[in-house]
């Protein structure tokens, strides 16, 4: 039968191509591993559950690559396929692929649901390993909607608002969860993410004491794995809540472990976030010709990088650390520079922050009245409109310095 | 000139507690799981089917 013959060989070379794309894959090439689902799709297959192994694999390697709107119509299909052919485990496992995608999206509610379904089928099916895979996509949905609305204001780690508490909470309580099942089945590497993740939690909770007591755990399983990368976060994530502790002799510590393997991992822009971390630190430490030497180093990767914005944050860390030590020339370069950048990039408040440290210079430097009133008078203006006309009192905190937190937009993510 | 070293003073005194101080807040998250299927999955499961189908067969 010559149709029987055709189509034989169309399921063979579907399922050829398919095994391409999982190699690929495996071998870390998801660009090229795409290519070879898209074509294994394209010859098609009457067998159900080997695309919805297709389109659940497609989806991954979009997410991978960073292209969360065809991981979403991939992990989409794979969840209408595994409902149709009534496959529960595919079922759950799609719902929780796509719930991750929707948290990057930003689309909380939706992976919540979505999330929750893998773990209500998990339950159904005993499947333990599933239930904490579940458990753990669930806490990150909660601390990415926490950290999402706690990004829209400027408070530091500890003051939030009930609808951002409540989401941190309840991923701290599925972080909890996750870890006393993979406790229970030994997974290490498990317990590893779970803990790094509940320490972040607990970080923008400001309980920093157990934020350090979850990176220090964090620290112990990268150091059984040997895994370096993690070492690495954790170092840093111990450097920041040292530094919400007022430790800030242990959080430079910290930091320079991190910058140390960032050299190791020749991680340029983790280098260069370790250098900025180490300036800001021994800013709060008062000794600020190392912070210059940090905050020096970190504008030469943020420049190689062409990053505007980490070169604009390190002209801004220059001119506050040169005026410190009363080098008004220097300070006055980079405050200008500062300001030069903040324009370039359309960062309204660094542009504001920038004209007052100029005014204050100048002031200080016996400059002209004229030009000081014109700048002050703009600097209001500027200030006023930031804050639907109510002009902001500046804020203190940690003896005195003043810690302030940017939106995102004006974070640069340095990893 | 006196007035002005007596800014510079007091700027130098004030200028770090009232300047902002830019925290890096980078935290560092882990990353996430996500869930695989393969198209072997289906081969060793029918495979296993089939073993368990000649055992129970050769049982009879």
């Amino acid at each position: 039968d010559r149709s029987f013959h055709v189509r034989y060989r169309m399921e063979a070379s579907c399922l050829e191509l398919a095994l391409e794309g999982e190699r690929l894959c495996k071998a870390g090439d998801c660009r090229a591993g795409v290519s070879f689902f898209e074509a294994a799709v394209q010859v098609g297959t009457e067998d159900l559950r080997t695309l919805s192994a297709i389109y659940s694999q497609l989806g991954n390697a979009y997410f991978y690559l960073q292209e969360y709107a065809k991981a979403l119509e991939y992990h989409h299909h794979d969840l209408t396929l595994a409902r149709t052919i009534g496959d529960l485990l595919g079922e759950a496992k799609a719902s929780g692929n796509l719930g991750n995608t929707l948290k990057v999206l930003g689309n909380f509610e939706e992976a919540i649901v979505c999330c929750q379904r893998h773990l209500d089928i998990s339950r159904e099916l005993n499947d333990k390993v599933g239930e904490a895979r579940a458990l753990y996509n669930l806490g990150n949905v909660y601390h990415s909607k926490g950290k999402n609305v706690a990004n829209a204001g400027t408070h530091d780690p500890g003051e939030l608002p009930d609808d951002v508490k409540n989401a941190l909470q309840k991923a701290a309580k599925y972080y909890e969860e996750n870890l006393s099942i993979v406790t229970e089945l030994g997974d290490r590497a498990a317990q590893g993410r779970a803990f790094g993740n509940l320490g972040n939690t607990h970080y923008l909770l400001g309980n920093f004491r157990s934020a350090v007591l979850a990176h220090e755990q964090r620290l112990l399983i990268a150091k059984e794995f040997g895994d370096r990368s993690a070492e690495r976060r954790a170092y840093s994530n111990l450097g920041n809540a040292y530094i919400f502790l007022g430790e800030f002799e242990t959080a430079a510590e910290y930091y320079r472990r991190t910058l140390q393997l960032a050299r190791q991992l020749k991680d340029r822009a983790v280098e260069a976030q370790a250098c900025y971390s180490l300036g800001n630190t021994y800013t709060l430490l008062q000794d600020y010709e190392k912070a210059i030497d940090y905050h020096l180093k970190h504008l030469v990767i943020a420049q190689e990088l062409h990053d505007k914005i980490g070169e604009g944050r390190a002209c801004w860390s220059l001119g506050n650390a040169y005026t410190a030590l009363g080098n008004h020339d220097q300070a006055i370069h980079f405050a200008e520079r500062h300001l030069e950048i903040s324009r370039e990039v359309g960062d309204r408040s660094g542009e504001l922050t920038a004209r007052l440290n100029l005014s204050d210079l100048q002031m200080v430097l016996g400059l002209s009245y004229s030009t000081n009133n014109s700048m002050m008078a703009e600097s209001h203006a500027v200030e006023n409109s930031l804050n639907g006309g109510r002009p902001r009192g500046r804020r203190y905190s940690m003896e005195n310095m003043e810690l302030m937190k940017l939106t995102p937009e004006k974070v640069p993510n340095w990893n | 000139p006196p007035l002005a070293g007596g800014q510079a003073a007091e700027l130098q005194s004030k200028v770090v507690p009232s300047k902002q101080i830019l925290h890096s807040d980078n935290m560092e998250m882990e990353p996430e799981t996500m869930e695989t299927k393969s198209v072997t999955d289906y081969f060793s499961k029918l495979h296993m089917g089939s073993l368990v189908y000649s055992c129970t067969s050769k049982r009879k």
